[in-house]
């Protein structure tokens, strides 16, 4: 009985909170949306559990497209994790291929989990119709506050004269982003990928508290969350991948080809369609993805989240992936880790 | 100011009243996310996020983090009081960090103590909940440098310290108990190495990339093992099992259950510092350091009620010790603790070495109504005990299908593949068949939790070090750890030795 009685509060809740949400959207909610399209509810779908980086991008985009009334159809968001976002790609590409009402969010590891030998996903950028990218964030070479390294042509020539006495960490296994965007300025810099001493843990956060803790030298991590210990004074931020300074906190910090090493690196993320999409949703979702990255309420949405808007429009994502993906295939090339 | 001055300013944001609703809803939910497996605190605490970010909504930024965080943070260590409740009644845990109150609290239950397992948990929460507050009131600051100093080689050792101890889950048979340990240590090995990126046993089937998920191991094993052996077995005598004694803890059970809730307390509180190692490492510690201590380790197994106040303690203590590198360093220990920062982030408030600077009110204010809700879920949890309890007086027909309709729908809810319900019912067969032949599935458990963090740990250390194995014995904390261990498998050897020869030396 009481079992019961608790969920039923719980429900009650919850119902609370949505009723609230609704209320809110049908308010807002104005004129006529398109005839055909969207002819029932859409579906955005998160390839990881709740809670991740992927999942918050696809319930911004909903939240938002319901909250404007750019879209009034409801938008759903389903979360598929498994296997690093690989199982929902498979299923994706095949299953889906048609259905133009469900979309994926992904960033980078689409074009990387489908090029690398291990862990690999069959299924690419190239079996979606990508509509949009609409936030990025760029990776950051960090080091301990009192570290002997000033610049990142310190590490890279230290690292050079000999491999072993410099531990690199990251959040992730390697070939995966963080390991190639710390292995990047190495790797242009002449050095070969393979000997970097990289020890991946479990996660941003554990990568953060190896190099406090002195268990690691070097780390690469998201330019986004390191801001708060450069503040503290705990660690040093040598350089960022981005293409050119970065506002606010970290405008101090110079670029990789302002160190003389000329590659960048973007962490974005954006929004898929099937890739038998049709013309009528394409064009749907281009203008919709459009009006959107312009609205007031989309840039308070990132700003809350911390995120760094930069929107692409279809063709430009396309294009921009094509090139994102040759420097991946060449990385994971020089790391022998390639497909 | 002083510390004392800022957890008085926190109460006075605990005690505004949307305050103590907000902690009153959090626990409440909590303890219900707790008790239906089908949902855990890492998808409870992430399905609120929106709900709380609308309800505070017309508040001030800093007002609203503080009133949501203190309503997630309810949800997270309501979790916790709950989560022993089907391990209890049901033989299914619904969190991984009670499958270790399976073991004695399912057998209190058989025994018609329910009621003083229920209510032992309870208590020995509530303990530990205070506990692990007032150290993270005093000791946040030092512990957080402890926890930075805890690197791969100090995280392996303490590891191989836990894989020592595995011993205290034998049950009639050492070898079989090492034999399921080896299994769960293998069984840890599928899916993409984190170390080297290698994908290992995955037959190139991208559901495998991620390893297998350790719930729904332990459901399989413990709650449908049980089920198929009730069922095969047909254990028709309901009635003398079901008879419930007493809802409240006899004056002996108190006194058994003190010293473990100490224990649990303060073992589960250090650990839960740690992060990566979490609340469902602290249970197992604490359930094996119970049996170490305990002057009849042969009731533990059969119904003994430190094996349940003990690892009861400890799981909520971590859940209290992981407050501490998050909030401090911005580090999650844990799934759950990673969704509770992400919640913070939403408020522009970044958790981390400035946050008790920036926003005191957010910090000491969580703290404080921590101490608050402790209280409540103690209140409230007590009355529920003899509700709960009655669960276990439904006839078996009923019962069963019940169990089974669970522990699918939790494991599904969970991971949202069908995979995992193969998996499931898999376990569920080979759980039957283990306990049929006297493997205990508690090693294979603990093995499958260890084993990855050993692997990991022992490779990166190695990595570090440019494979200098002295890495292990340079570093003071591990060296300690290493010691205790080989300390625990040598001394009983020793003892056992020592008692031979004395004998050999009374029959000359």
């Amino acid at each position: 009985m009481f079992k019961k009685w608790i969920s039923v509060s719980l429900a009650g809740i919850l119902a609370m909170g949505l009723a609230a949400c609704s209320s809110e959207e049908s308010s807002q909610a104005g004129e006529t949306a398109a005839a055909d399209y969207p002819e029932r509810g859409l579906t955005i779908v998160a390839p990881s559990g709740a809670g991740g980086g992927w999942d918050l991008t696809a319930r911004a985009i909903a939240k938002t497209m319901n909250n404007t009334g750019l879209i009034e159809e409801p938008i759903m968001v389903e979360n598929k994790p498994g296997g690093g976002g690989a199982v929902y790609m498979a299923e994706y590409a095949t299953k889906e291929v048609d259905n133009d009402h469900m979309l994926l969010v992904k960033s980078p590891p689409i074009l990387i989990n489908n090029n690398k030998a291990e862990g690999n996903s069959p299924f690419g950028y190239k079996d979606t119709t990508p509509l949009a990218q609409l936030t990025r964030d760029y990776g950051a070479i960090v080091v301990r506050a009192d570290s002997e390294f000033q610049t990142l042509t310190d590490v890279l020539d230290a690292v050079k004269a000999d491999p072993t006495a410099v531990t690199f960490a990251g959040g992730s296994a390697p070939g995966s982003m963080d390991h190639l965007v710390g292995i990047l300025p190495a790797f242009e810099y002449g050095i070969d990928p393979k000997s970097v001493k990289y020890v991946s843990y479990d996660g941003g956060g554990e990568a953060v508290a190896a190099l406090l803790g002195d268990n690691a030298d070097v780390i690469a991590t998201d330019a986004s969350t390191i801001g708060e210990y450069m503040k503290s004074g705990d660690v040093r931020v040598l350089a960022v991948s981005a293409p050119e300074r970065l506002e606010g906190e970290l405008s101090e910090i110079p670029t990789f080809k302002e160190e003389g090493i000329d590659t960048e690196f973007t962490i974005w993320r954006g929004i898929f369609g099937p890739k038998n999409m049709s013309d009528t949703a394409y064009n749907y979702w281009s203008e919709k993805l459009e009006e959107l990255s312009n609205s007031e309420e989309w840039k308070q949405e990132l700003e809350r989240n911390g995120w760094q808007s930069e929107y692409k429009n279809g063709e430009d994502f396309e294009e921009y992936l094509k090139n994102q993906e040759q420097l991946i295939v060449e990385l994971l090339t020089a790391l022998d880790m390639q497909k | 100011m002083s510390t004392l001055q800022f957890l008085m300013d926190g109460f006075s944001i605990a005690f505004q009243w949307q305050n103590i609703l907000f902690a009153f809803v959090g626990v409440l939910i909590g303890t219900a996310v707790g008790v239906l497996p089908g949902i855990g605190p890492m998808s409870g605490v992430a399905l609120l996020i929106p709900v709380t970010a609308t309800i505070t909504s017309g508040m001030p930024t800093e007002a609203a983090a503080a009133s949501s965080i203190i309503l997630l943070a309810g949800v997270y260590y309501g979790a916790m009081y709950g989560g022993s409740t089907t391990s209890i009644l049901l033989n299914t845990p619904g969190e991984s960090s009670s499958v270790v109150t399976t073991l004695d609290g399912y057998q209190m239950a058989r025994q018609g103590r329910a009621g003083a397992a229920l209510s032992i948990a309870a208590i020995g929460s509530f303990a530990a909940g205070i506990v692990s507050l007032i150290g993270l009131v005093l000791l946040a600051e030092p512990l957080s440098n402890v926890a930075l100093q805890f690197g791969p080689a100090e995280y392996f050792s303490l590891m191989l310290l836990g894989l020592a101890a595995v011993s205290g889950l034998a049950g009639k048979s050492m070898t079989k108990a090492l034999m399921m340990t080896v299994f769960g240590l293998m069984l840890g090995t599928i899916g993409i190495d984190a170390v080297s990126g290698i994908a290992r046993f995955t037959y190139d089937l991208p559901i495998l990339y991620s390893g297998l998920e350790f719930l729904t191991i332990a459901v399989g094993l413990f709650a449908l093992g049980e089920v198929f052996k009730t069922i095969l077995e047909r254990e028709h005598e309901d009635g003398t099992i079901a008879k419930i004694g007493r809802i409240l803890p006899t004056r002996q059970d108190l006194k058994e259950s003190a010293k473990p809730i100490m224990r649990g307390s303060l073992l589960g509180f250090f650990i839960g510092v740690l992060p990566g190692a979490g609340a469902t490492l602290a249970s197992f510690f604490s359930y094996i350091a119970e049996k170490k201590f305990s002057k009849t380790p042969e009731k533990f197994g059969t119904g003994a009620i430190a094996g349940v106040a003990g690892p009861e303690s400890a799981n909520n203590a971590a859940s209290g010790g992981a407050m501490i590198p998050l909030l401090t360093l911005g580090i999650p220990g844990s799934g759950t603790t990673a969704i509770l920062m992400g919640a913070l982030i939403m408020y522009n408030i970044q958790p981390g070495p400035l946050l008790f600077d920036d926003h005191p009110e957010v910090a000491w204010g969580l703290i404080a109504s921590m101490f608050v809700g402790n209280l409540m879920l103690l209140i409230l949890n007590m009355p529920l005990v003899k509700v709960f309890a009655k669960i276990i007086e439904t006839p078996k027909k009923y019962l069963l299908p019940i169990i089974i309709a669970i522990s699918f729908f939790g494991v599904y809810a969970v991971q949202y593949t069908t995979f995992d319900l193969l998996l499931l019912l898999a376990c569920g067969i080979l759980g039957y068949l283990l306990v049929k032949n006297d493997f205990p599935v508690a090693p294979l458990v603990l093995a499958l939790v260890l084993g990855p963090m050993i692997e990991n740990n022992l490779r990166r250390a190695l990595t570090i070090s440019n494979g200098e194995f002295m890495i292990f014995f340079t570093k003071p904390l591990s060296l300690i750890l290493l010691i205790v261990a080989a300390a625990w498998l040598l001394i009983p050897l020793m003892l056992k030795l020592k008692g031979r020869t004395i004998v050999l030396n009374e029959e000359d």
